[in-house]
């Protein structure tokens, strides 16, 4: 009974996670695009993403069905202080910036080597990064397409979207692209852990049949 | 960069453990948190290095104590300032040693590329024979080029698997930040062999070194020691290794039981023995073969991810940051001198290692001997990757020892190659405290080309202090608290004993650790647009006065009844052994 059910589990299962991190200085719209995207909702409130944790949604991309889950810096990056356990397993690695905020604009290199050095991937230079200029509902305009585009060539031809969280513009768009990139990642590399598939989470569930393996 | 706010409930110095369940629990409940340290990463010596880094820590930690000393800060007023940080508990004899050559070049010289003594490399330039084995020879070079791939513990620890650790990870769900491997084997010394410890019910039939008297034997005292109602009268004034023996077991069995299964030497008393094969026992068969869970990525994940949580619920973290001491009026901590800012709180949490020397008062001071090993093979060699707890007996003069064997499938460590960690109660220094076991199990010297031990690459030693078994008094103010460093046991229920005690005193009214809502209890309400958006930036500095415990209390609320159907229909499923990523072929 107990077999069946795993088996059948395991099946139903044969679907993709996909990790993304959200990447860039603090109040350039991170949890908002997450939100936006997720959940459809804006706040204008800055709050320093207080319970912004991780967002996850269900899409298809060509025909599969991925589970997307976005990873909040949860504020961390204010004092340069993500640790390297954020990193971990990412798919893709969504940097954004304030295209009204030109220290923002400025970050970005320091925050991709960031990524590169704590998450080191397997191949670096293959890596899927996507750049969103954020808040493009504001003026006055700081960084022009042209200039973002730029940086995005001199650096292995990012893709790169132009957003506004609050209105909802290119949100979408942006957020299909990373799934398609985080996606064409997995699919590339060799995932040592897909193949050993067997880490555990932990969750609140006890084996029914209760008791020790040992002596019963 | 920014300014540090400058109000808080709590200050916590330090990212240990300790310090780390404390932080996330202050925050869960709306406590305003400044979490800081000086160093620049997280878990202090809770921590993982890589392997450049690791071989650094020598280094480190004399520059890190200079800093302590060149600092002259003035008295101020009425209030008293102490400098932080004291050099009490400063882990010690740390030597690491390469047993490769630099370079894949087979003309060099035989080099130690560290300063060392006598057991240094012997032969290794590559025979032919090896070559056509496809063995890989490493290099110094080949390892620091990996160096990111090894994520070494300071502190390696397992969980037990219905263990207060695990029970708080999943209670709090904290657990979502972290991924686990089950020790997938326990091994043992036993008559100058590895034998494999049998575990499971299944293990016991299945272990063919093991008569079938002895398995009636074995299930017998395994099954009367599982009843917790059971009399323990007949156990007073006992050794476990005495209350075995009566028990009329075999020598082997003995062993089993006595070192592997309840982790005891021949002093244990008897009660404490049999509590801790009740743990053992207890923790089998929830998630995989063993009752022992491994953190991936290493044990320095564990803070992280407590840091994690209070991030979330709006802790402030500020990692690399310089700490001149603090202020102290009326045996009441006032503020931290950070950077030129003053920080000021109700409490301050304090690492050991980061208290001022006149916050310690210590009785005694003992020490936990570790040795890290770099690895070619496995200690048993098998078709697929384990994950290897192995208990080593006490011998003649030395005590026992803990060793875990990592493969690449833990994050720990680059392909085709295992990290080692021993572990024990120091009783010299970790050089002699562990030299029968490199000795009788790895083959340090590379002199016998036909061995089919392990060939040691690298290996490290230091002393960590055990915080356990010292004597350390506390002489703060009303309103500090210090945090534990590194403990003996295998797990963390030490360390989550001290931080509860230390939150309940600060917050007796508070719950520690209640469940987080996962992300989607969360309701975010959109708003309309009132705010002029070049505010936003300017609150940035102030959100921790807009966040007022109401408003956090309120979005961490989770829908009471729905959670609790959730827990319910999530009971009468199987473990989630969670196929992470897998993909649809």
């Amino acid at each position: 009974m107990h077999a069946i059910t795993y088996l059948r589990n395991m099946a139903s299962r044969k679907k993709t996670l996909l990790k993304v991190i959200i990447l860039g200085d603090s109040s350039v719209g991170k949890t908002s695009l997450m939100n936006q995207y997720v959940n459809r909702k804006f706040t204008n409130q800055y709050k320093a993403t207080i319970g912004a944790d991780f967002l996850t949604k269900e899409l298809t991309v060509d025909d599969r069905t991925v589970t997307m889950q976005i990873w909040d810096t949860a504020g961390q990056e204010r004092f340069q202080s993500l640790g390297v356990a954020f990193y971990r397993g990412a798919d893709c690695c969504v940097l954004v910036f304030d295209v009204t905020a030109p220290n923002t604009f400025k970050s970005l290199d320091s925050w991709r080597d960031e990524f590169l050095i704590q998450a080191s991937p397997r191949e670096p230079e293959n890596f899927p990064f996507v750049l969103l200029g954020n808040k493009v509902d504001l003026e006055p305009r700081a960084i022009s397409s042209k200039r973002a585009q730029q940086w995005c060539q001199s650096k292995n031809n990012i893709p790169y979207f132009e957003t506004s969280a609050k209105e909802g513009l290119n949100v979408e768009q942006a957020f299909m692209a990373i799934a398609k990139n985080a996606l064409a990642q997995q699919n590339s590399t060799v995932d040592l852990y897909n193949e050993f598939p067997d880490q555990i989470k932990l969750t609140n569930t006890q084996k029914p049949s209760g008791g020790s393996g040992c002596c019963q | 960069m920014d300014q540090l706010p400058t109000e808080f409930d709590v200050i916590i110095v330090g990212t240990g453990i300790v310090e780390s369940v404390v932080s996330a629990a202050a925050s869960r409940v709306g406590k305003r948190v400044l979490h800081i340290d000086r160093s620049d990463y997280y878990g202090g010596q809770w921590a993982s290095f890589s392997l450049e880094s690791i071989s650094k820590l020598h280094e480190e930690q004399i520059e890190r104590k200079n800093i302590i000393n060149s600092s002259h800060i003035e008295h101020s007023g009425i209030s008293e300032f102490v400098e932080l940080g004291n050099k009490l508990f400063d882990i010690k004899n740390i030597e690491c040693t390469w047993h490769v050559q630099s370079k894949t070049d087979t003309e060099q010289s035989k080099e130690s590329t560290e300063m060392n003594d006598s057991d240094l490399i012997q032969n290794l330039v590559p025979n032919e024979e090896q070559h056509t084995q496809e063995t890989v020879t490493w290099t110094k070079e080949a390892l620091l080029k990996e160096s990111r791939k090894f994520n070494i513990d300071l502190v390696p620890k397992l969980q037990y698997a219905r263990g207060d650790f695990v029970e708080l990870l999943i209670s709090s769900n904290i657990a979502r930040y972290s991924e686990f491997r089950s020790v997938s084997r326990v091994l043992t010394w036993l008559n100058e062999h590895l034998e494999v410890v049998p575990c499971s019910r299944s293990d016991v039939f299945s272990n063919n070194k093991v008569s079938v008297i002895e398995k009636r034997m074995l299930m017998k005292l395994l099954t009367s020691l599982e009843d917790v109602e059971k009399d323990l009268s007949g156990c007073k004034d006992k050794t476990y290794h005495n209350y075995l023996k009566e028990k009329k077991l075999t020598p082997n069995l003995i062993h089993y039981v006595l070192y592997a299964i309840s982790m005891s030497d021949n002093n244990t008393l008897c009660e404490q023995g049999i509590k801790q094969t009740r743990r053992f026992l207890g923790s089998l068969g929830r998630f995989g073969k063993t009752p022992f869970l491994f953190s991936m990525y290493g044990s320095g994940e564990m803070p992280q991810a407590f840091c994690r949580l209070s991030a979330v619920f709006g802790g402030i973290y500020a990692l690399g940051q310089p700490m001149k001491g603090l202020t102290i009026s009326e045996n009441k901590f006032k503020c931290l001198l950070v950077n030129d800012q003053k920080l000021t709180a109700e409490h301050l949490v304090l690492n050991l290692e980061h208290a001022p020397k006149q916050f310690v008062d210590l009785k005694k001071l003992e020490y936990i001997s570790r040795c890290v090993l770099i690895t070619d093979r496995s200690v048993m060699s098998s078709e697929k990757e384990h994950l290897t707890l192995l208990l080593y007996p006490p011998e003649n003069d030395k005590n026992s020892v803990i060793m875990i064997e990592l493969g690449t499938l833990t994050g720990t460590c680059p392909k085709d190659l295992y990290l080692v960690h021993m572990t024990t109660r120091q009783k010299t220094n970790p050089k002699e405290d562990f030299l029968h076991i490199i000795n009788n199990i790895f083959n340090i010297n590379h002199k016998d080309t036909e061995s089919e031990k392990p060939k040691v690459l690298w290996v490290c030693y230091f002393s960590l202090p055990d915080f356990l078994s010292s004597d350390v008094k506390q002489n703060v103010p009303d309103n500090v608290f210090l945090g534990t460093g590194p403990d003996i046991d295998s797990d963390y229920d030490f360390s989550v004993k001290q931080a509860k005690e230390i939150f309940s005193k600060m917050y007796p009214e508070e719950e520690f650790l209640p469940r987080a809502p996962d992300p989607e209890e969360i309701v975010i309400e959109a708003e309309d647009e009132e705010i002029e958006d070049k505010d936003m930036a300017d609150k940035q500095t102030d959100q921790k006065d807009e966040a007022t415990d109401g408003e956090v209390k309120q979005k961490a609320e989770t829908k009471d009844t729905e959670t609790k159907q959730k827990a319910k229909t999530q009971d009468t499923e199987t473990l989630e052994n969670v196929e992470k990523k897998q993909v649809d072929h």
